[in-house]
């Protein structure tokens, strides 16, 4: 509406303007009033208009002033977000290397010689670092390198870089300094360095020197395209710094392993050593024994014949068949004959020892019924039962038969009674019990006699071992009793134990296989 | 893991190796594709390999197992399976539709004579096309030269403004060095290779990339081609530093396209639109002029962009909405999406953009693609297809179907 009232206002100015110039003379007369109002108003018009465009325009700067303003904003805006875009470009390539090391570190971990970790870095790792060529290589000396890994890098390539660093001196240097340094070739004024880049053809490289605490030393060069800025230059460094960290340790690992897996051979070849010397042992120690058994056997059976004729001398001379003997002379005589019948005794178990340990007596294996059995263990111990008034107890359990011989199997259990009948005080009780057990029999004979002390009980079935106590001081005995009964049990494949509390009483138990 | 869907009259499979050997890879995904459409025969494979294979031995594989029918396709910045992004891998779709026609053109030399280029792709696909309705000229160029628009122009005085016209630009794994086009038999490079699919089967097309602007615009005074010279009449490079800051563009003019730069595109509003064409920088001129990823409209109005995750994958939504809005079926989804956004993205968010078109598109529906080095679409969906453009940073997804 403005613009189109300030065309009409203007063209109503216009063409009064127009009349008072043609026809001034009666217009005047008639008009001059009219018209020199309109005019005015024009005038009046035109001037408000001029104002009110003067305020638009000064509003258009302030608009545009902000909206230059807003433009420095959204700069600013842009160089923020791209700090942003930076730092996550950073934090991704830094993931990345991460991941890799990682990954590196695990195929490090399985390495188990130095020579191995050198060559373990690939064309994968390397790139995802970042670097375009790389090459690892095993110091023997601080004169010489031996490239283990080549990393889009020719052999001849590599054959004179080594060449270059040794005679430079600059794999000296890189091993007495090993943190990573970054040469480039903008800044390096150094010669040698200079040739190094020149070799390598990258206008970057991080040389970093493997120093680990054991193992062989080594020597890394990581090539890059394209120039780094200072804090790219320093995470290169960075990075390289953790890698060769991650490849000392490896190293030190593997040169540990390699040394104790050297010294575990050492001692598997000396276990292997022992071992034979040992077994030889045994065998020479199974050797005596036998010829022990073989002397014990010769001896005592050599033994018997001259006793045979003492005892029977001796009961002679004690029945008076050489004429009556006074009474000191008849206990003396009585004396020889019982001591002549221990030695008997000793001698036969000796000999029965002997002959179950060599093999040369078999044991029967028949049924024998477990009621005639007891009958006749029973007949035998009896009376001594009878002199210390003791209770005996037999119960069977439901076992009718057990298998084996059954004289040597009467001897084991006569042996065991007589012994709870020495050791059971007057008015105390032995128990014989039987009972089935899967297909074997376990036989127990129990007292309430004084029991054996526990250091006593491992040495309880040696040969000529007797238990430290008052009753054994007084009671004579071979020493040979249990040792026999455990051979005779063995013998038919059976077990034999013994528990037993001091001052309450023992248990001996026999599992005797029936079936 | 091949993936397949029956629309209509279009049956579409993918097969899809991670396997080392380029011949292996190739047989590999061609079999698993195959497989898939049973009794079927294929009318056409699409190709997106990796470019770290062997180029010649990939495309041998796959044309050992589909035999002659036309083959296309591109060398990636990275290939979308059916398992989403991914790398050093070869996809392949393949197209059973027996209504179908589709002829496969090269143009060669895109680099010299870009129009030329366009025009000998175009007669090459129409010499062997029998007629009829067409759908659409999937469009693979080379990521590494400029000059597209000019090809476009030469396919379009052929073929015609009324054919839309859509595609990605090869890359290399952002190595820069050289990208490959696939045609039948041929691998080449620096070329339009081109498919021409016509029949009873329709395309979709969406194209949108979720950047916005941040600085104040500014008129391009002075601009040929892809050569950005002078906004508000300064030196281009001056202005861009201005905001980017002068270490940054240094840095920049040392190495190239780097992540902070195409993080901020620059972005040509479109007259009459709320709509602005992304270009990257790509390198600087002596004089203080831009080089650009595409085409620079002189007189157009210019901001610098800025972008953020949520934004990117919004994009990638409405771009899925739009290819699908005029299909009755979809049968299939290509995708070819910038690698500026894989790179912006990261592989995580990268991932969920590929998980936001499946969202629209259905989990049944087969979806393949590439990250490309630039896309080739039509502005936004309604717009005429006469201007067709050369897009960078965006997400374009094509769906075919009926």
């Amino acid at each position: 509406m403005g613009p189109s009232l300030t065309y009409i206002i203007l063209a109503i100015a216009t063409l009064m303007t127009l009349l008072l110039t043609l026809g001034s003379a009666w217009v005047v007369q008639s008009w001059g009033i009219i018209a020199t109002f309109v005019v005015v108003g024009s005038l009046v018009y035109l001037a408000l208009k001029v104002e009110s465009a003067r305020l638009e325009l000064n509003e258009l700067r302030r608009l545009r002033a902000a909206y230059d303003q807003l433009d420095k904003q959204a700069k600013l805006i842009i160089r923020t977000d791209l700090e942003l875009h930076r730092t996550q470009e950073e934090l991704d390539r830094r993931l990345t290397s991460l991941m890799s090391l990682h990954q590196l570190g695990r195929q490090l971990e399985v390495s188990l010689r130095p020579e191995e970790v050198f060559s373990k870095l690939d064309t994968a790792t390397v790139m995802r670092f970042g670097f375009s060529k790389g090459l690892l290589g095993q110091c023997p000396s601080p004169d010489t390198v031996e490239w283990r890994s080549l990393i889009r890098i020719s052999q001849s390539a590599a054959d004179h870089l080594k060449t270059h660093l040794v005679a430079s001196g600059l794999l000296k240097q890189i091993l007495a300094k090993p943190a990573p340094t970054m040469l480039q070739s903008a800044s390096v004024t150094d010669q040698a360095q200079r040739k190094l880049l020149q070799l390598l053809e990258v206008p970057a490289v991080v040389v970093a020197g493997v120093a680990p605490h054991a193992g062989p030393a080594g020597c890394l060069l990581l090539g890059r395209e394209g120039a780094s800025n200072s804090s790219d230059a320093k995470a290169d460094e960075e990075l390289v710094s953790v890698l060769t960290n991650q490849l000392e340790i490896a190293v030190d690992n593997s040169t540990l392993y390699e040394q104790s897996w050297r010294s575990q051979q050492e001692l598997e070849r000396k276990v292997q050593e022992r071992t034979h010397e040992l077994a030889e042992a045994n065998a020479e120690l199974i050797r005596l024994n036998k010829a022990k058994s073989d002397f014990v056997s010769a001896v005592s059976h050599e033994l018997r014949t001259p006793l045979a004729a003492v005892k029977g001398y001796a009961a002679l001379l004690g029945k008076g068949q050489f004429g009556a003997l006074n009474t000191p002379q008849a206990e003396r005589v009585a004396k020889m004959e019982r001591h002549a019948d221990l030695l008997t005794q000793l001698i036969d178990n000796l000999l029965d020892i002997a002959r179950i340990e060599s093999g040369r007596i078999t044991m029967e294996r028949i049924l024998i019924p477990v009621k005639e059995f007891l009958a006749t263990i029973h007949e035998v111990v009896h009376p001594q039962l009878e002199a210390k008034r003791l209770r005996y107890l037999v119960e069977s359990d439901g076992v009718v038969q057990l298998v084996g011989d059954p004289q040597h199997l009467r001897r084991v259990f006569i042996n065991l009674l007589s012994n709870a009948i020495k050791y059971t005080p007057e008015g105390g009780m032995i128990r014989f019990h039987l009972k089935p057990e899967g297909s074997s029999v376990l036989a127990s004979v129990s007292d309430t006699g004084c029991g054996i002390a526990p250091e006593e009980l491992p040495k309880l079935f040696q040969e000529f071992y007797r238990a430290n106590d008052p009753i054994n001081q007084q009671i004579r005995g071979t020493g040979l009793g249990l040792a026999l009964v455990k051979r005779i049990i063995e013998a038919h494949q059976g077990q034999i134990w013994v528990n037993s509390e001091k001052e309450k009483g023992s248990t001996f138990s026999i599992r005797l296989p029936v079936g | 893991m091949p993936t397949a869907t029956a629309s209509g009259s279009l049956t579409a499979t993918i097969g899809w190796s991670e396997h080392a050997d380029a011949a292996i890879a190739g047989k590999e995904a061609a079999e698993s594709a195959l497989k898939r459409l049973s009794s079927l025969k294929p009318r056409l494979a699409l190709v997106f390999g990796s470019s770290w294979f062997n180029q010649a031995q990939l495309v041998q594989g796959i044309r050992s197992v589909v035999g002659q029918i036309p083959l296309a396709g591109e060398s990636t910045a990275g290939e979308i399976s059916p398992r989403g992004p991914v790398s050093r891998s070869c996809v392949v779709l393949l197209i059973a539709s027996e209504p179908l026609v589709c002829r496969v053109g090269v143009g060669e030399r895109v680099d010299r004579a870009p129009r030329a280029a366009g025009q000998q792709a175009a007669r090459a696909v129409l010499r062997e096309f029998p007629g009829g309705t067409r759908a659409g000229f999937l469009l693979f160029g080379d990521g590494l030269v400029t000059g597209y628009e000019e090809a476009v122009r030469g396919i379009q005085e052929i073929l015609g403004t009324s054919t839309p016209i859509v595609g990605g630009m090869a890359g290399d794994d952002l190595r820069f060095v050289q990208t490959y086009q696939y045609a039948n038999h041929q691998v080449v490079s620096r070329a339009v290779v081109g498919v021409l699919l016509g029949g009873p089967v329709k395309l979709g097309v969406g194209i949108e990339h979720g950047f916005a602007p941040i600085s104040k615009p500014r008129r391009i005074t002075r601009a040929r081609g892809n050569i950005l010279y002078e906004l508000d009449e300064q030196p281009a490079a001056s202005v861009y530093e201005e905001y980017l800051g002068p270490e940054l563009v240094q840095r920049m003019r040392g190495r190239g396209l780097m992540r902070q730069g195409i993080a901020y595109p620059l972005g040509i509003q479109l007259e009459e639109t709320d709509q602005w064409l992304l270009r990257s920088v790509v390198s600087f001129g002596e004089d203080g002029s831009l080089s650009c990823s595409g085409e620079v409209l002189q007189d157009a109005w210019l901001q610098l962009m800025i972008g953020n995750r949520e934004l990117a994958l919004e994009a990638a939504r409405k771009a899925a909405q739009h290819a699908i809005r005029s299909l009755n079926q979809v049968g299939c989804v290509l995708v070819f999406d910038s690698a500026i956004r894989r790179t912006l993205l990261g592989s995580q968010h990268a991932a969920l953009e590929i998980a936001r078109i499946r969202e629209v598109i259905g989990v049944s529906t087969p979806l393949v693609g590439c990250y490309t080095y630039g896309e080739h679409a039509p502005f936004g969906a309604t717009a005429a297809y006469g201007r067709t453009a050369t897009h960078t940073g965006s997400v374009l997804v094509v769906a075919l179907g009926t």
